[in-house]
């Protein structure tokens, strides 16, 4: 059995409404699915992206709150300008920019946390693995390796 | 418990700009059922109570209840209100009192690592709440220098600043750390490697 | 309704607009469009041999959507009168109904809208009230989720002759829905949308549930509500009953619906306020309970019939408590929710009530009308020199000036209500008020202005709002300036520019303009005359150089004592600031300024001349005596 790509889900915390979808990331996220919650979208620092890239990871999830609904006002636009910009750096460097998405659920939103990773996880298994950037090494904060 | 008769809140709550409506309140509970922080974090975060317990002038459950503390002015509550009430201008009514009198806001803020900060601005940039400010001051073995310098009665802990901070110098003080991430981060991808 | 069509003395014109309504009480006539039905009314037998036979299908709107009707069709089973009808709109000309009606010959495709006029006594208007659509209300997911419903397609669903023959089901797979939820207060009590209380929803969402437990007594209902109000006589003991029946309150308004996509079950999350605690609870069919708001076209009745509109858009009562029923315009009364949500038996009071006011008009040979009517002067009215005027005519709120170049201007007295707006705008002085005549006001005016006017502060208060407004502070004993000097007229579309000035004139200290809020005005329009020259007035006296506050507009309410009182206050404290020689110096100042815009008021005759006017003018009523 080919192994399933592997997905860095960065949500932010406040952006699943329905307690229920919550749960399900909470608790019965597939093996291959790595959850980081943080504050706010605003919060993850590409060096997170940047690590879970050199660490293998097939693909990037970052899910966040509708523009107007972010809960620190404006965190999910700092957000988008700064992880887009990085986003662009590196498909430059030869990370395809399809592997890193955005879902911005709106508060209604129920169930399309599931559908939306569903869709992202067939789109990478086409793609196929990602290994040209992977380093193995850690990076760790101000830029040291490890 | 009896009526304290003696405090004014409701009127302090009403002469500041943003508390206004606080008497329109009928109580309908929309403002809980769609707020976020009570869904999240704190199950017993109301600001129908908190509005309540303004109007009644219940000064100190006010600035000790967590809603005071807890709100990110993120309004999601403003444009559901059927009154109309700009709830999260309330709610900031009420904090700034509470600060104003001396309560310290009880919750973790952003924290200023002043040995290594190069003033560079960035956070004071994307500080959502204008919490952040470049200030003048003498930081031990670098003299007078300029460094960011958080206000903690208006920091809301997003953490924006410490994503945007190029020197590590700033950050959340409890929770949340990039080393936290980062080896949880490594030990899946390193499992998962295998 | 059966009934009431059968009765002979009455005739039922269904499918009929009014057009236009003019004349006045007693005497209205009334262009009435009888739109064409394409089914002839004295053959139609409402066999329905037609609807079955046309192969045509369009949403049935009485329905809600729910089913289909034919383009040939009758609006609903018990309408009356049972003739049927083409809607043209969707009739794709097959004549298949022609065949089917066979030797009846009722279908007539050459039938045309008939516009008739009528002579009519008096108009009672009871065109209810709308449904407030809850689309916009993003947050209730309306229109987006299947299985949020409105009241009135519940209604549709639960009626034995609806869409479903009374089989509740859900809109998304037509299951029978085990949980339901009613929510109230959709789209009122919400200052976003219509901030009043639609009144009846919280009787009628305790009636559906009754309802829907009596036939399935093992689902699970529960209402949300913000306050349940059921007043009156029988009412609380309904909810008893709903209590007993097992429906469950939830206190608090949900703030969102949310829908699972694959199952299109809902869940609401909302603050159980009993409990101080959110709780979220999984239905299958939810209920939203919109709002009465005023039917979609009451704008344009309320111009068609020349009746004002309450704020929120209601018809305004001639008086909401002591004339309820009554339009300000003669001769014309409100029955039902037209002039505000009320519940059936408030509506049939209220029908029963007009019916027997019209009555009183049907059978009366003289009416009587308030004296305070308008009358011209025809020998000083311009128009009738030649001149282009026709002031009075845009004036007046009522169109009952009548204004043709070269002959003088006409008052329809019948029509017209005594607000003197006319007689304040008439440049000329050429039309007066009875029992406000310039020469009584002014005379008015002269006597409280007598003593140390410079001390005083008049105040021209209209009758119905800012006159009640200080008799309230009087009564309440809410203190204020002895200074004040007041003085009634019936609008503030009354106050006279050259009153004001003749005031400042002879000296007077300070002056307030005051009337009702706009939307109270009893003359429909009249504040918004007075408003209009009360702003100019301002300009004007700032111009001249006037201290800020001498001239002084208010709109006060007869339930606002207290305001009158403190802008009395206010305007005292403004004028015990001006130094006393300064304020003499400003008078004495603006007074030539004051002659020259004054320079008509020798025209003015005095009381006795004006009497004589007034008793020719009396007698020429009573010669000309309206009878109906």
């Amino acid at each position: 059995m080919p192994e399933k790509p592997k997905i860095a889900l960065f949500q932010c915390r406040w952006c699943l409404y329905a307690p229920a979808d919550q749960e399900w990331v909470d608790t019965q996220l597939p093996e291959n699915i790595h959850l980081t919650k943080t504050p706010c979208t605003g919060r993850i620092n590409p060096l997170y992206v940047l690590n879970a890239v050199q660490g293998g990871a097939d693909g990037v999830m970052i899910s966040g709150c509708l523009p107007e609904q972010c809960h620190f006002k404006t965190g999910n636009m700092a957000a988008r300008r700064q992880l887009e910009e990085f986003n662009d750096f590196l498909d430059y460097i030869g990370y395809d920019k399809q592997r890193v998405r955005f879902v911005w659920l709106d508060l209604q939103d129920r169930g399309i946390i599931q559908k939306q990773l569903a869709a992202f996880e067939q789109e990478l298994d086409d793609l196929g693995p990602a290994s040209n950037l992977v380093t193995r090494v850690k990076v760790a904060e101000g830029g040291q390796n490890a | 418990m009896s009526l304290p008769f003696n405090s004014n809140l409701a009127e302090q709550v009403k002469a500041i700009p943003g508390g206004e409506m606080l008497m329109m309140c009928f109580s309908c509970g929309t403002c809980t059922s769609k707020c976020m922080v009570q869904e999240k974090l704190e199950p017993n975060y109301n600001p129908r109570r908190l509005i309540r317990e303004a109007v009644f002038n219940f000064e100190e459950t006010a600035f000790a209840d967590e809603t005071t503390w807890l709100c990110t002015a993120c309004d999601l509550c403003y444009p559901a209100c059927p009154q109309k009430i700009h709830i999260s201008g309330v709610i900031t009514a009420v904090k700034q009192l509470a600060v104003a009198q001396g309560h310290q806001n009880p919750y973790q803020t952003a924290k200023v690592d002043e040995a290594t900060c190069v003033a560079c601005g960035l956070c004071e940039s994307v500080c959502p709440y204008t919490a952040i400010k470049l200030v003048e001051k003498k930081v031990p073995f670098r003299g007078m220098i300029t460094v960011a310098s958080v206000d903690p009665g208006k920091c809301m802990a997003c953490g924006m600043c410490t994503a945007a901070c190029r020197s590590t110098s700033i950050r959340l003080n409890q929770d949340f750390t990039d080393n936290e991430v980062l080896e949880n981060l490594w030990g899946w991808l390193e499992r998962e490697a295998v | 309704m059966v009934d009431a069509a059968r009765q002979p003395l009455i005739e039922v014109k269904a499918y009929t607009e009014v057009e236009k309504v003019e004349g006045f009480v007693g005497n209205f006539k009334v262009t009435l469009r009888e739109r064409a039905k394409y089914v002839r009314a004295d053959r139609c037998n409402g066999c329905a041999a037609c609807a079955k036979a046309c192969p045509v299908e369009v949403p049935n709107y009485f329905e809600m959507n729910l089913a289909p009707r034919k383009a040939a069709y009758i609006p609903m089973s018990q309408s009356v009168p049972l003739i049927y009808n083409i809607d043209m709109d969707a009739c794709i000309h097959c004549y298949k109904c022609v065949e089917a009606c066979g030797a009846l010959e009722a279908i007539d495709f050459s039938m045309e809208d008939k516009v008739i006029e009528e002579d009519i006594g008096a108009i009672v208007v009871a065109t209810g009230f709308g449904h407030f659509d809850p689309t916009p209300m993003t947050e209730y997911g309306y229109g987006r989720y299947p299985n949020v419903i409105t009241a009135m397609e519940m209604e549709r669903l639960n009626n034995s002759a609806g869409a479903t023959h009374g089989m509740v089901v859900r809109p998304s797979d037509n299951r029978r829905p085990q949980r339901l939820a009613i929510i109230n207060c959709v789209g009122s009590r919400d200052k976003r949308y219509n901030s009043s209380c639609s009144n009846f929803c919280c009787m009628y969402a305790i009636k559906n549930a009754l309802l829907l437990k009596q036939m399935n007594p093992d689902m699970d209902i529960s209402i949300y509500y913000i306050d349940i109000r059921t007043p009156g006589k029988g009412y609380e003991e309904f909810y008893d009953r709903a209590r007993e029946a097992g429906i469950k309150f939830i206190q608090g308004r949900p703030a969102e619906i949310t829908e699972d996509p694959d199952s299109h079950q809902l869940f609401i999350k909302s603050e159980d306020i009993t409990l101080g605690r959110v709780i979220e609870h999984e239905y299958d069919l939810v209920m939203l309970n919109q709002a009465a708001i005023p039917q979609p076209d009451q704008d344009h009745m309320s111009s068609v019939l020349n009746v004002a509109q309450s704020p929120g858009g209601w018809f305004m009562e001639y008086h909401p408590k002591l004339r309820p029923i009554d339009s300000p315009t003669d001769g014309i009364f409100f029955a039902g929710a037209c002039q505000g949500p009320k519940d059936i038996p408030a509506s049939v009071a209220q029908g029963s009530a007009a019916a027997a006011r019209a009555s009183r008009i049907l059978h009366s040979d003289t009416w009587q009308i308030e004296p305070t009517v308008a009358v011209v002067w025809p020998d000083r009215c311009v128009s009738g020199k030649g001149q282009a005027c026709g002031i009075c005519e845009r004036a007046c709120p009522y169109g009952a000036i009548d204004y043709t170049k070269g002959l003088s201007a006409e008052v329809i007295t019948a029509k017209c209500h005594g607000c003197g707006a006319c007689v304040g705008e008439c440049p000329h002085d050429s039309i007066t008020q009875l029992h406000y005549t310039d020469a009584q006001v002014l005379a008015q005016i002269r006597t409280l202005l007598a003593v140390e006017p410079e001390k005083k502060i008049l105040a021209f208060r209209c009758q119905w709002c800012s006159y009640g407004g200080a008799d309230l502070a009087g009564t309440s004993h809410f203190e204020y300036s002895a200074n004040e000097r007041g003085l009634r007229v019936m609008c503030s579309a009354r106050m006279d520019a050259d009153l004001i000035y003749e005031s400042y004139r002879l000296g007077a200290g300070a002056i307030l303009y005051s009337g009702c809020h706009p939307q109270d005005c009893h003359y429909i329009t009249g504040q918004v005359a007075g408003a209009k020259r009360a702003a100019r007035l301002d300009k004007m006296f700032a111009r001249m150089g006037m201290t800020p506050g001498r001239f002084r507009t208010e709109w006060i309410s007869a339930a606002e004592g207290d305001k009158y009182a403190r802008v009395i206050n206010e305007m005292q404290a403004t004028l015990d600031k001006i130094p006393e020689s300064e304020l003499q110096a400003e008078i004495d100042r603006l007074k030539p300024e004051m002659e020259k815009k004054l320079t008509k008021m020798n025209e003015i005759p005095g009381v006795e001349e004006a009497m004589i006017q007034v008793d020719f003018i009396v007698n020429e009523m009573q010669n000309k005596a309206v009878t109906v």
